[in-house]
């Protein structure tokens, strides 16, 4: 067989496996992203391999070979995952299984066996993305999957791919509606079980160490996506509460593995709330960052699972596992709200506390700026502030590559180097309180959002993460301070993210690179919102909201599953009445001979369903002579209508019907006048 | 037709003789035209692996939380859905019909022909065959295009004489996706005749009283012009028709030369010296063919039965069928 020959002179059996293992070929692809070099090449060597087989006509290896080629696979999952169970091993192992298989296709039980594999590989997609690009490639994954399935019921002659291609679309399409209606209505319910959960997730850590927050700088993807239900957003700076550190090891900042849950709290007198809904990217945090001062369980989180009611002391939203899902929720934030639960002395040490022998110079310089006058006996605020003036006068800069900090990077950055970003100057300035005895801790999170809504939606970056400083007023309870607004009041006061600075190539292509990239960016993210809220998002919330909208009060359960009930049965009964009605469908000329001999009939005329209008009307002449002498005529004009148009019946099809109604109105009255004559 | 072989064990039984009811109660007709009345579907045990495997994935989806997932389980469930319409479609409207089939020798296949009638779109992937009482029998594929027809081969196995009743037939469809099997049985009008088995090396034929030349029947005449003429008969040569005489007169006449005015011969049931009668039929019919071969007439002498003596193909056939249909 010459390599050029053209796919319509191929045998019937090899165009259908080449076509099979390039429809493998498409749905292993995107897996090759996670899967490991080794790995993926070895699928790829096979897939070629079984495609030269096809190609060249030889035999499918035997066993053996397929042993071996097993047993190095398996051996390579071994090696890498170091085990062959869980999520990632086991469709790691799918794919590899999904790629040894196609190397004993024989029967039609084993390409069923293909099939169903190849269904539950683009499932198992899924789990690694979910995007529209992906979403799309899947797509047009099941369509090849149906293809190569309906070809393989095809068995006679040579169907082209197009048309089993078709066939396959047309039974997708028709799929269409039902898809819908079951993704929309099909109950939403939390996992039936726990799944370990292994996903690596840029984001908030829940420990910080001078340096960290730069990667997020870099990172321009999407963190949260907020709307306001009333209108604009609130002129305050918008602050979303993540990880609250507090301890201090000399190296990195951490988080108190627990805190005991916010027990009491009133709104603030004569403050209303903001109402918000977030849509949360996933996270590998146990936490979910939201507006700060969000005091009540926000709707929206899934109906199974032991969520908190309440923020915990720190104003933390801990939850019980990860958050590896996409969480959309609706919450309220109560700007101005303070917290006046007294700080037991217990925790005034642990505020306070810092090690002893790390930083000797800023010690010794917040001890300096403690002993200074205007401070002696001072309150906590009176020191923050003269913290922020020191900043605003001492010469510190805002950058994002404040370069090498040395093997003290507090010293360097507060003393010498003077130029940093926020978690420098908020990790700097809660040592410094703390040194000065004010109990102080760190709290991470965003700050601001883009400054243009995309659909109604602020979106909030990896790259608006920023750290700010808490410290502890007697008798006003944790009041927010952020040294960076002191250096950078932009980065505060209009919340724009922290940009890196900008590289040589950015220079070189000029603004209206960057202005393209912006607007495309603009308008991928607009694309990508509505997938993420309408499809991704789609959850128990939305169907409440959905049914609540039809106008159905109560279980949203039942509700659904009534729709969905009542949709089955309108479609069986809609099935039901288009099969009476096909097996009832006649022609015209059909309908008109069965009315022509129940009247005939009831004239005592032996008409046969064979006989044409003219033998009707010599029957009709011969029962009644001359008293029928109409009704004959109408026979003959029928006749006439029925066979003188000649062989083109298509042409005049239209205005028959409306000939043949006209004549059976006459015919009708004619053959009444008869009978009425006869008997 | 075809017997079974298959022993259902004994807590089946109750479904054989359902399904033995079932099939008796349909009508024998000419042609067969498939509606909603008579087509049956049902999932095929890949559809019931497909419904496990879309369990699987529901399963799946629900757990990771995959919107995604949902869309891919209800678009594949919706997709079987329609394909089970496709299913039904794709043998709904049909015409069968099937075409006379030509006596064959027992042993030999029945090589029946079944004409598929398609009024509407392209059907795929259908396949058809004979159906027997118990279980479906060899399938043959067909595709019949859009508004066309489409002749089906079948070979159905002869393994008894005489006249047979065309079996069951079971056409099916699994197109597109072979989730679903539809399927319609018919019971077609008509039936096919299965002479037996000619032994095979024929026979010599037996030495026979009137075979002597010096017999008084044998008219031994030379000379052209005492050659007798007699009307043509079917079976007759073309060697021995006269064709001067038919330019003259216009009627076929056919010479009665000695070699056409051979003696009547007779086949008996008698001169087979054999026991077993279907040893004997076989012969007969061996003999049967040797003398339409050699064009001379016979006669064919049955216990009870008695066939004149005559020649050609008419005769052949109605000999052939007394032996099928002989009866002890």
């Amino acid at each position: 067989m010459s390599w050029f020959s053209s796919p319509s002179r191929m045998p019937r059996d090899m165009r259908d496996t080449l076509f099979l293992l390039a429809v493998i070929a498409w749905t292993l692809v995107p897996h090759a992203a996670w899967l490991s070099p080794s790995l993926s090449g070895l699928c790829a060597v096979v897939l070629v391999w079984r495609a030269l087989l096809a190609w060249t006509q030889r035999p499918l290896p035997g066993r053996w070979a397929l042993l071996g080629v097993l047993v190095a696979g398996t051996a390579i999952v071994w090696w890498e995952q170091k085990t062959l169970f869980g999520r990632d091993a086991g469709v790691t192992l799918l794919v590899l299984l999904m790629t040894l298989k196609t190397l004993e296709l024989r029967a039609r039980r084993d390409a069923m066996v293909v099939f169903f594999l190849g269904f539950f590989l683009i499932l198992t997609q899924f789990f690694y993305s979910q995007s529209l690009i992906v979403t799309v490639g899947m797509t047009l994954a099941v369509w090849g999957w149906l293809t190569a399935l309906s070809l393989a019921h095809m068995p006679a002659g040579y169907p082209s791919l197009w048309q089993a291609g078709r066939l396959a679309g047309w039974a997708a399409l028709i799929g269409t509606p039902v898809m819908v209606a079951l993704f929309v209505l099909f109950p939403r319910i939390g996992p039936l079980w726990a799944m370990p959960n292994d996903q690596g997730v840029t984001g908030l850590s829940d420990e910080m160490g001078l340096g960290d927050i730069t990667q997020l700088a870099q990172d321009r993807s999407i963190a949260a996506r907020l709307r306001f239900p009333e209108g604009a957003p609130p002129r305050e700076p918008l602050y979303l509460r993540g990880p609250v550190l507090t301890h201090y090891d000399g190296q990195r900042w951490l988080t108190l593995p627990q805190a005991a849950p916010l027990t009491t709290w009133v709104p603030p007198p004569g403050t209303t709330p903001v109402r918000y809904e977030i849509t949360l990217e996933p996270l590998r945090l146990a936490l979910l960052p939201l507006p700060e001062h969000t005091l009540q369980r926000p709707e929206g989180l899934p109906l199974q699972g032991d969520w908190p009611s309440h923020p915990d002391r720190w104003g933390q939203w801990r939850l019980p596992a990860p958050a590896a899902q996409r969480f959309r929720l609706r919450g309220e934030a109560w700007p101005r709200f303070v917290q006046l639960e007294p700080l037991s002395p217990l925790w005034h040490r642990t505020f306070t506390a810092t090690p002893s022998k790390r930083h000797p110079r800023t010690r010794a310089w917040a001890d300096a700026l403690a002993q200074r006058p205007d401070l002696q006996g001072a309150s906590a605020s009176q020191r923050a502030q003269a913290l922020l003036t020191h900043i605003r006068t001492g010469g510190y800069g805002y950058t994002l590559s404040p370069g090498a900090l040395g093997p003290d990077p507090v010293d360097t950055f507060w003393l010498d180097q003077r130029r940093g970003f926020c978690e420098h100057y908020a990790a700097s300035v809660t040592l410094i309180l703390r040194m000065m005895g004010v109990p102080a801790r760190i709290v991470t999170g965003y700050l601001g959002t883009d400054p243009q809504p995309v659909d109604g939606y602020y979106i909030v970056r990896q790259s608006n993460a920023h750290a700010w400083v808490e410290y502890w007023e007697q008798g006003h309870g944790w009041i927010r301070l952020d040294p960076t607004a002191a250096v950078a009041p932009n980065r505060v006061e209009t919340g724009q993210a922290l940009s890196p600075a900008p590289t040589a190539m950015d220079r070189m292509m000029g603004t209206w690179y960057t202005d393209w990239l912006l607007q495309s960016r603009l308008w991928f993210e607009i694309l990508d919102n509505r997938w993420n809220q309408w499809i991704l998002g789609y959850g128990a919330l939305q169907q409440n909201d959905l049914l609540q909208h039809l106008g159905w009060e109560g279980d949203t359960l039942l509700g659904l599953a009534q729709i969905l009930l009542g949709l089955v049965c309108a479609s069986a009964l809609g099935g039901a009445l288009w099969a009476w009605w096909d097996g009832r469908r006649r022609t015209p000329w059909e309908r008109l001979r069965t009315l022509i001999l129940d009247r005939l009939q009831q004239l005592d005329v032996a008409a046969q369903p064979h006989h044409s209008p003219a033998q009707l009307a010599d029957l009709l002449a011969a029962r009644h002579g001359s008293t029928a002498q109409e009704l004959v005529a109408h026979f003959l004009a029928l006749e006439q209508l029925r066979y003188a148009q000649g062989s083109d019946s298509t042409a005049s099809a239209s205005t028959p019907s409306v000939a043949l109604r006209a004549w059976q109105r006459q015919f009708m009255d004619a053959a009444r006048r008869l009978r009425a004559q006869t008997l | 037709m075809a017997v079974s072989a298959w022993h259902w064990p004994e807590a089946l039984r109750w479904r054989r003789r359902l399904r033995h009811w079932w099939l008796g109660r349909l009508p024998v007709c000419e042609s067969w035209t498939l509606t909603q009345r008579n087509i049956y579907i049902m999932p095929t045990p890949a559809g019931w692996a497909f419904a496990a495997t879309l369990l699987l994935l529901l399963i799946g989806s629900i757990n990771y939380q995959l919107n995604l997932g949902y869309a891919l389980t209800f678009l594949l469930a919706g997709s079987a859905l329609a394909s089970m319409h496709m299913t039904h479609a794709s043998l709904r409207g049909l015409r069968l019909h099937v075409r006379a089939p030509s006596p064959t020798f027992c042993g030999e296949g029945v090589r029946l022909e079944v004409v598929l009638t398609n009024p509407g779109a392209t059907r795929h992937g259908l396949s058809l065959g004979p159906a027997t009482w118990d279980a479906v029998g060899e399938l043959a594929w067909a595709e019949v295009p859009a508004r066309a027809q489409t002749s089906v081969h079948l070979s159905l196995a002869a393994p008894q004489r005489g006249y047979q009743l065309l079996p069951f037939l079971h056409l099916e469809s699994r197109f597109p996706f072979g989730l679903f099997r539809a399927w319609t049985v018919w019971r077609p009008l008509g039936g096919a005749w299965v002479y037996p088995r000619p032994e095979r090396p024929s026979p010599p034929l037996p030495a026979h009283p009137h075979d002597n030349p010096s017999g008084a029947q044998r008219r031994h005449v030379t000379g052209s012009e005492f050659e007798g003429v007699r009307p043509w008969r079917r079976g007759d040569s073309l060697r021995h028709i006269v064709w001067k005489k038919v330019a003259r007169s216009g009627e076929l006449v056919s010479r009665d030369t000695p070699a056409t005015v051979q003696p009547q011969r007779w086949l008996d049931w008698q001169d087979t010296q054999l026991r077993d009668p279907e040893a004997r039929l076989s012969r007969l019919a061996a003999w049967v063919l040797v003398c339409a071969a050699e064009e001379r007439p016979f006669g064919l002498r049955l216990p009870g039965r008695e066939l004149p003596c005559s020649g050609g193909a008419p005769q052949r056939q109605a000999a052939l069928q007394a032996l099928a249909e002989w009866q002890p």
